[in-house]
């Protein structure tokens, strides 16, 4: 397995890119384009992020995990982003590594980062496979409970009566919000609202993983809901549940070990019956 | 369902607690006491008892009074469930 660190061209800018690879030259099975999740849930999933990478590229896969604009690491600040911005990166990334790579192209996105991997498959010319780590359905939802970090700042100290309001003037006043040190523009939170995970026209196969602390649980029902749907519309989707800790939002950084040879066994698995 | 288990084993996953919460009774205090329940871990710990239980809270049902001790946060659970 060898890593490589370097920033791609972008405009505006340039975006920090993390390319794992397989040690032997022999065939790739896959070339992976990682799309992260947004804010603090991008930072408490790193670890995640970079061990599923490298047992990826141990399995032989090439992987490439790109920092989208204004998070951190590439150009630009987070008041900069917009969801069109997001999906020009992913496509950048794709673009780059399938220049490099003949090997089927799969989308391996986390969270909200579901919701940007599956607007970018739907806008590609060619049906791209998908990995989906516990997906944010709806994006009006997702930005309801980004913005209540600032109400719930405030509860201990009862200040927390009409924030929320508050806010949504705001952003409709065209004005960027700061949340939990988020600083969120009115054209992302506008992109972010109108995200729906909705049916992928243009993908191959979709493997859907729901990480549950609960050794017995089956699919959330929301996302058993989704997916009956989507199969009724003959799109090739397999739900899985792995049992460990809520990673991406638990206090200290954690890990689920079971997650990594589970997205392994769904990549390698053949189509869905 | 038992609702109190259920309740503390969300409190304990979230927060990372790795098991104090087993020598938590009706009194502990949560909210101001706990210092693993930042505004990070309310949000989270508001989506999971959503999930896990089924309801849609709304927001202004989030106050400081519903965090206060693991008795509030219990009788929350039971207003949501209908109980």
């Amino acid at each position: 397995m060898a890593a490589e660190a370097f920033f791609l061209p972008a405009s505006p800018g340039q975006r920090f890119a993390l390319l794992h690879s397989p040690e032997a030259a022999g065939q790739v099975r896959g070339a992976v384009v990682y799309v992260p999740p947004f804010a603090e849930e991008l930072n408490k999933s790193r670890r995640m992020a970079a061990l599923q990478a490298r047992a990826m590229a141990v399995a032989g896969y090439v992987v490439l995990q790109i920092d989208l604009l204004g998070c951190g690491d590439s150009s630009g600040e987070l008041v900069d982003a917009s969801w069109e911005a997001w999906l020009a990166d992913v496509q950048l990334a794709c673009d780059w590594l399938q220049q490099r790579n003949v090997a089927p192209l799969w989308l391996w996105s986390h969270r909200a980062g579901c919701l940007l991997a599956n607007e970018a498959a739907n806008r590609m010319r060619h049906p791209v496979d998908q990995l989906f780590w516990q997906p944010v359905l709806s994006g009006r939802q997702y930005l309801q409970q980004f913005m209540r970090l600032r109400l719930a700042a405030g509860l201990a100290g009862g200040e927390s009566r009409g924030v929320m309001d508050e806010l949504r003037q705001q952003l409709r006043q065209g004005q960027p919000v700061e949340i939990a040190g988020y600083m969120l523009s009115p054209t992302l939170a506008g992109g972010l609202e109108k995200a729906e995970l909705l049916l992928p026209h243009r993908s191959g196969r979709v493997e859907w993983i729901e990480i549950s602390s609960r050794p017995d649980a089956g699919l959330s029902p929301a996302a058993a809901a989704r997916l009956t749907q989507w199969q009724a519309a003959g799109q090739q989707v397999r739900g899985t549940v792995v049992n460990g800790p809520a990673f991406w939002q638990t206090s200290e950084i954690s890990e689920c070990s079971e997650l990594l040879p589970a997205t392994l066994l769904a990549m390698q698995q053949g189509a869905v019956p | 369902m038992d609702i109190r288990s259920e309740v503390v084993s969300i409190l304990d996953e979230v927060l990372s607690l790795n098991g104090r919460t087993k020598a938590f009774v009706l009194d502990t205090p949560l909210l101001g006491a706990l210092p693993e329940l930042d505004s990070m871990a309310v949000v989270a710990l508001i989506t999971t008892l959503e999930e896990r239980f089924g309801f849609t809270v709304d927001d202004d049902e989030i106050d400081g009074s519903v965090f206060a001790s693991l008795a509030s946060l219990i009788d929350f659970v039971h207003h949501k469930l209908g109980g």
